[in-house]
């Protein structure tokens, strides 16, 4: 039995894009994952930088309840599949960018990105192509051979809608199920026969772009994308400490306690954000970004000998 | 203490060892639709897997007195499966891979020692895997299954995340 499947280290599965793999080859150091602000909420989240490309990745981590792995000889709760895929860093940049916007000014962009709870995000700064990124989002001024950029809202709008309008053709091209009807289960099913209205392909993409925006700008898209408002929104369940559940309480280490279809409802996450709330159509089941990801409590201080 | 803790859980970063990712042994993976709320060595082999057969539906097995019924999910093209594992313990800076490194191995733009703090972790992949068996408790969890749902994120993200056309 090989003893690594025994470690005691916590085990994550993840898929990544192939071209890490490739990507490694060549480096000693360099790949690493650090917590960010998560642009939607404020809060953090953990993503992966590669300095060698140097390129951004955001981890989602999928979760269904009730479910757990078994790798090799080795059983790993949770069930959690973690994706790093690649994100556009201007979303993060939009965060820090839209917060010094509101002095007016125009200022270099290491000024802009800083953070005293995330200091890792001066690393955004080392992407490639940086002020190209900017001139999406930003009004420039050129003194001295140095940039300095201010938030520009006009911009920001047309580059969002940009963004949406790609986002449609992916959905299209993927056959996600964007109708109203299905709304409960909408994201993850594909197959469909019905043909989407535009309008609902563009509420979709338009909820999927929010998740790396704040809510106010997500609305300012709305408008500028012309949606028609939703529907009066589903007042939200109210939010509970206890668990939420249907079923009879099981002891803790029940082996037994197995994933029913007949309880498979979604339960919506009484931690939602506001901007959650609000995209209650687009339902990732299950897709979340992270903010904790290698407990900081593992690493116990083991005494002296 | 407890306060400096925290702080360092902001700055830290959890280094993943590039070296790892090149030709970790391949896993052999199950997704069981159960909760089993600990995680440690378990005897896999001896009691799992030897029951698992070819049924008329797909594959058949049964865990803790439940039938399942199972399938082979491959890792979506253009992605690869790694189980990643949290390097236990003391982390000396710099500390350099058993080795794998040769001459063309060129480090990043920063130094490994600013780029590696004391506080710092470390992660490499122990194994890589391309399909996973996913099971479903009695039926076959099918095309409809949350898990297949989720495979398809990544081409989603990526055009969320290409790069618009400038005007």
């Amino acid at each position: 039995m090989d003893r690594r499947d025994g470690a005691c280290g916590r085990q994550h599965v993840f898929l990544v894009p192939e071209y890490l793999k490739d990507a490694s080859k060549k480096m000693k150091n360099g790949l690493m994952f650090v917590k960010l602000v998560n642009p939607c909420s404020g809060e953090g989240a953990i993503y992966l930088f590669n300095m060698c490309l140097p390129q951004l990745f955001e981890i989602k981590v999928f979760k269904e309840k009730h479910h757990s792995w078994f790798i090799n000889e080795s059983v790993q709760s949770g069930g959690l599949l973690h994706f790093a895929t690649p994100m556009d860093p201007l979303f993060l940049l939009l965060h820090y960018l839209m917060k010094a916007g509101k002095e007016g000014k125009f200022q270099p962009i290491d000024q802009v990105v800083m953070d005293d709870m995330f200091p890792n995000c001066i690393l955004l700064l080392k992407l490639p192509e940086l002020e190209k990124l900017l001139r999406h989002v930003t009004e420039e001024k050129e003194i001295d051979k140095k940039k300095y950029y201010k938030y520009s809202k006009e911009k920001t709008l047309k580059w969002l809608e940009k963004k949406v309008h790609q986002t449609v053709a992916a959905l299209k091209t993927n056959n996600v199920n964007v109708g109203a009807r299905v709304q409960s289960t909408a994201f993850f099913f594909g197959d469909q026969a019905s043909i989407d209205k535009e309008e609902d392909y563009i509420r979709y993409a338009h909820g999927l772009i929010s998740d790396y925006i704040p809510k106010d700008l997500s609305d300012d898209l709305s408008k500028y994308l012309k949606l028609p408002a939703p529907p009066a929104s589903v007042p939200n369940p109210p939010s509970k400490k206890v668990k939420l559940s249907d079923e009879p309480v099981e002891a803790k280490e029940d082996y037994t306690k197995f994933n029913r279809k007949d309880l498979k409802t979604v339960k919506k996450n009484s931690k939602m954000t506001a901007s959650q709330k609000a995209l209650a159509k687009v339902d990732k089941s299950g897709m979340k970004s992270i903010d904790s990801f290698f407990g900081a409590k593992l690493v116990k201080k083991v005494g002296k000998i | 203490m407890e306060s400096s803790d925290e702080e360092s859980v902001h700055r830290r970063r959890v280094h993943l060892r590039p070296f790892t990712l090149r030709s970790p042994a391949p896993v052999t993976l199950h997704l069981l639709p159960c909760e089993v709320p600990v995680s440690r060595p378990a005897p896999v082999g001896r009691f799992f897997t030897p029951a698992i057969r070819q049924g008329p539906y797909g594959l058949e097995a049964s865990f803790r007195g439940r039938s399942l019924r199972g399938e082979e999910v491959a890792v979506p093209p253009g992605l690869v499966g790694y189980v990643m594992t949290e390097e236990q313990g003391e982390v000396s800076v710099g500390k350099q891979d058993f080795s794998e490194g040769s001459e063309e191995d060129h480090e990043v733009m920063e130094s490994p020692e600013t780029l590696e703090r004391d506080f710092d972790r470390f992660i490499g992949a122990t194994a890589s895997f391309s399909s996973f068996t996913l099971w479903g408790l009695e039926t076959i969890p099918g095309p409809d299954s949350k898990v297949r749902g989720a495979l398809t994120w990544p081409s989603l993200a990526a055009a969320i995340h290409a790069q618009v056309p400038e005007d």
